[in-house]
């Protein structure tokens, strides 16, 4: 069973992870933190006897399935607001709006403070977008293989998938990525 | 197969795959460093809140598992057991019914018997008190008088 101390550093060592990676996909930073939030509170509640080693792989899958909780509210949500206006939220599986990019780009480049890390941030920030351009599958199996370092196996459970997918999603990732990082003349 | 299919090739693209994402993620982290102050303070609030609540489920657990003290309307005390007496109680409230069949089963036979013993005693009484003693009973003369009808016994 983890300790409070386990479960604490555990968190800690994986929430900025976490929020990102759920940003990438619901696109909106307060639904990313409140997503964040429940999947650590379903953790600590229901959770507290499994033992500190299998929290990261039990972490995961709840955020996963909160993430997807939250989309299927939204569907519901937008279905209801259908009738009521022309505007469209765009999907997060794989449309990516350019307005949303450039917003993230002023955002980023609005906390440089020192001239000399401006290019890097900015190279980092490309990263990100790129990253948050790719389709939803691939970017979650992207994250899960080598942001959270997950074996396939691991990544395939908490994405509900084959591993042979987990490797397809994580292969096209890389390859759209290198494409498209090359293109803007960046090499990580 | 294709002839012109290498193994080795497979393998050191897989290498160079993951090679390529661990350092788009190394970079993903880099920047994650240095989220906005007011989202790093949202994520430790969330953090204190999950490690709060695990703390309050691991008190309620060990609170049902340990017996407890009730006091009951008329200020008496019962101990309420843990979780593994809680079934128990129930096994024993299922027999309740059938002991309570036997106890009044045995109440009526002791009152069947004891109306058996008084009619009896009144019998022996009866017999006892009469002028006839009870001996003339068990004379085979006083036996064939009481069958002859009656006028002709003189």
């Amino acid at each position: 069973m983890a300790s409070d101390k386990e479960l604490s550093d555990f968190l800690k060592s994986v929430e900025k992870r976490a929020f990102k990676r759920t940003a990438y996909a619901v696109r909106d930073d307060d639904a990313a933190l409140d997503i964040v939030q429940d999947a650590m509170i379903r953790l600590a509640e229901k959770y507290i006897d499994r033992p500190a080693a299998e929290l990261p792989l039990l972490f995961q899958r709840i955020l996963s399935n909160a993430t997807m909780d939250w989309f299927r509210r939204q569907k519901v949500r937008r279905a209801v607001l259908h009738n009521f206006s022309d505007f469209e939220v765009p999907d997060g599986d794989g449309d990516f709006d350019v307005l949303e990019t450039l917003e993230l780009l002023d955002d980023a480049r609005g906390t440089e403070s020192a001239a000399d890390s401006v290019s890097r941030a900015q190279m980092l920030q490309l990263i990100d977008v790129e990253v948050a351009q790719l389709p939803a599958r691939q970017r979650e199996a992207f994250l899960l293989r080598y942001w959270e370092e997950l074996d396939v196996a691991e990544t395939a459970a908490v994405m509900g998938c084959s591993e042979g997918s987990v490797k397809t999603h994580c292969s096209r990732a890389v390859h759209a990525l290198a494409k498209a990082l090359r293109a803007k003349g960046i090499s990580p | 197969m294709s002839p012109s299919f290498r193994p080795d090739r497979g393998a050191e693209l897989d290498v160079r795959v993951a090679r390529y994402g661990l350092r788009v993620a190394a970079r993903l982290a880099e920047q994650t460093e240095n989220l906005p102050h007011d989202v790093l303070e949202r994520l430790r609030v969330a953090r204190e809140q999950a490690i709060e609540r695990t703390r309050s489920a691991r008190k309620a657990t060990r609170s049902e598992a340990a017996p407890s003290v009730v006091v009951v309307a008329s200020g008496s005390l019962a101990l309420a057991g843990g979780p593994g007496e809680g079934s128990a109680w129930f096994k024993f409230a299922g027999w309740v019914p059938i002991l309570l069949l036997l106890a009044g089963l045995l109440l009526i036979q002791d009152r069947y018997q004891r109306e058996q013993v008084e009619a009896a005693a009144e019998i022996d009484a009866a017999l006892l008190a009469d002028d006839l003693p009870p001996s003339a009973y068990s004379d085979p003369g006083f036996s064939e008088f009481l069958k002859l009808p009656i006028g002709t016994a003189d």
